[in-house]
């Protein structure tokens, strides 16, 4: 009875295994090659387009015009100063629940996800309403008619507080997440237990152990955080705001180049904006997941 | 009173008690091990005391305060974790230094206390980097500093060397000892390994099911274990089924041998009654002495080469043993399937409970 063999020549396995590898690096060339004109054809498209506003001519004219517009800087800085309003809210509400829901509350998880991906579902349109809606008027304590809360939307800074509490609710499925999974990283309770054993308090721990440790998670959520802000039209509209995303919307409908100009600048700032989060927490990936 | 004290401690979660009835009085000074399998509760009262769990009854005192329902931040209690539980974003330094700026002592206090820490453990080089850039060996050694450096008054650690390869343990276990007595501080230590208790501790307390089996020093639950689970649990143990003959005299029938006993639970026995007999291993040697008290015949079943010890598989009667001896170059073994005479003392047979 002959015995069935399966060796191979010495050496075809080898040669097998690396005529698979070169073909899987191929197919990721090929989808990465893909990716990226996808993303980079309509960038450059908007580009070209932005410096050809002089005819026949390859030149700044765009940007110079749209730099010098009033209303530009104005809603750019409004926009600005409400993104970084918007972080700091989420921050100081997102940092504790997310902590606190990982330590001590880990049933609420499933709450806590559900309502942060609720924003995906609600349109801001219904959000914006909704805010209006009840903020429009004065809000009493019931049955007593004590005011509790005058109006929002009568007075600048009542608007300007409401539409970050709409911008904090558009956010949160960023943040929270960002936050979360940074806090995943880091083993936050033994880290926790080990403060509170060295006599540190809650306030303390969150400042000086989380915060610190959730950095990196915390910039990627705060940059998306500015994307979203920068760019919002809907609540910004219907509440009446001069911010940057309905001025963009305006000047597209009424001028050519100088949109893209300016979609091309905020696209080069956000890439910006993401290399100082990489070049600021460069070290700080690997000294949180050390144990 | 003792310097800790835990009176009645339980602990439960819904039904389950984890912790029940538990005491245990510590001394100034004293290294004191927690031991057993796991979910026998050890963890769970290492963290009462710690402050991280609060006890459904009982109480805990510290150097005569009761300290029960205190937060841990306010226990000056120090701990160390399995996993560590450095601050990756702060250096060797740093970390040593937290709770002390947590107390906000002086800068320059801090500065010379973390020094001193630093010193102590040997880590000099190490003071400016972070914990990623440590050995896990360096990075317990620095977990243990900070517990130190706030001049804790009970030093927690929950298997601090279970994460760590067996030549660091053994080196670290050396160190942590050497430390806790040059510094005078009380200790705790929880672990499932016996070697590991049995090398580090003044005294140990086993414990399973949430109770403290048994309370003693290496030497007392090593050789005198009081139940069969501690006899079990802490070294190798050969278990056989026997009977009491003479109970005055010690003496018990197991598969028609005799043997003689000095087991002080056989006094409350009755002829004819069924015990559970066990022996250690190393506890039997070859009849070169004729005068012990147990004089045995057996079979040679089989030899195992474990390195220093060589473990020999006897039978007497119909009840296998095993039977330990130091290995050396100039050993002779008996050969497999040869008779021979085994003894042991009578101190050597225990009686742990009924068959």
């Amino acid at each position: 009875m002959s015995a069935i063999t399966t060796d191979a020549p010495v050496g075809q396995g080898k040669k097998r295994w690396s005529f698979r590898q070169a073909g899987t690096r191929f197919w990721s060339w090929v989808w990465f090659l893909l990716g990226a004109i996808y993303f980079l054809v309509p960038l450059y498209a908007t580009l070209r387009h932005s410096l050809r506003m002089e005819r026949d001519v390859i030149g700044f004219k765009a940007y110079v015009r749209a730099f010098e517009d009033n209303d530009f800087w104005e809603t750019f800085l409004l926009s600005n100063g409400l993104a970084v309003a918007t972080i700091i809210c989420s921050v100081i509400l997102i940092v504790p629940t997310a902590y606190w829901i990982r330590l001590r509350l880990p049933q609420a998880r499933r709450i806590a996800e559900f309502i942060t991906l609720l924003p995906f579902v609600i349109p801001a349109i219904i959000l914006v309403f909704g805010l209006i809606r009840t903020y429009s008027a004065p809000i009493d304590i019931p049955f007593t008619g004590i005011e509790l809360l005058k109006p929002l939307t009568t007075t600048k800074f009542g608007t300007y507080a409401l539409i970050t509490a709409g911008y904090m609710v558009l956010a949160m499925p960023y943040m929270y997440r960002s936050v979360d999974t940074g806090m995943r990283v880091v083993d936050i309770r033994t880290l926790t237990e080990a403060a509170q054993s060295l006599g540190a308090g809650w306030f303390a721990i969150i400042t000086q152990v989380i915060l610190p440790n959730v950095r990196s998670a915390l910039l990627s959520g705060a940059l998306l955080t500015f994307a979203i802000v920068v760019g919002e039209v809907t609540l910004a509209a219907f509440l009446g705001v001069d911010a940057f995303g309905p001025y963009l919307f305006l000047i597209g409908q009424h001028r050519a180049y100088e949109p893209a100009a300016l979609s091309f600048v905020t696209f080069l700032m956000t890439w910006f904006a993401m290399g100082m989060i990489q070049f600021v927490t460069g070290g700080q990936g690997q000294a949180a997941g050390a144990h | 009173m003792a310097y800790l004290n835990l009176t009645n401690i339980t602990k439960q979660y819904g039904d389950a008690v984890v912790v029940d009835d538990f005491n245990l009085d510590v001394e100034k000074g004293e290294f004191v091990s927690f031991l057993g399998p796991s979910g026998c509760g050890k963890t769970t009262t290492l963290r009462m005391v710690a402050g991280f769990e609060i006890p459904t009854t009982g109480k805990i005192t510290i150097n005569g305060v009761d300290v029960t329902n205190n937060a841990p931040n306010q226990r000056n209690v120090g701990m160390i974790f399995q996993a560590y539980a450095l601050f990756p974003n702060m250096t060797v330094a740093q970390n040593i230094g937290f709770g002390l700026r947590i107390r906000k002592e002086s800068e320059s206090a801090v500065k010379d206390r973390v020094k001193e820490m630093i010193s102590l453990i040997n880590l000099e080089k190490h003071a400016d980097k972070y914990p990623y850039q440590l050995s896990g060996g360096q990075q317990q050694r620095v977990a243990l500093a900070r517990a130190l450096a706030n001049r804790p008054q009970v030093l927690l650690l929950d298997e601090p060397l279970s994460a760590l390869d067996a030549k660091i343990r053994v080196s670290l276990r050396a160190e942590i000892r050497a430390i806790q007595k040059a510094l005078g501080i009380t200790a705790i230590f929880v672990t499932h390994d016996q070697e590991e208790a049995l090398s580090i501790s003044d005294r140990i307390v086993v414990m399973y099911e949430g109770k403290a089996e048994q309370v003693g020093t290496p030497f007392e639950i090593y050789n005198f274990p009081k139940t069969q689970f501690v006899a079990n649990f802490v070294g190798s143990l050969n278990n056989a089924d026997g009977e009491v003959v003479d109970a005055a005299n010690g003496i018990l029938a197991m598969d028609g041998v005799h043997l003689k006993t000095a087991d002080a639970e056989l006094s409350t026995s009755r002829k004819g009654d069924k015990v559970r007999i066990s022996i250690r291993p190393e506890r039997f040697s070859f009849a070169a002495e004729p005068m012990k008290d147990n004089v045995v015949d057996c079979t040679i079943e089989n030899i195992t080469f474990l390195g220093s010890v060589v473990r020999i598989q006897i039978s007497i009667g119909n009840t296998k043993f095993n039977m330990d001896t130091f290995n050396n170059p100039f050993l002779e073994l008996p050969a497999i399937g040869a008779t021979e005479k085994v003894m042991c003392s009578k101190e050597a047979v225990l009686v742990l409970g009924t068959a």
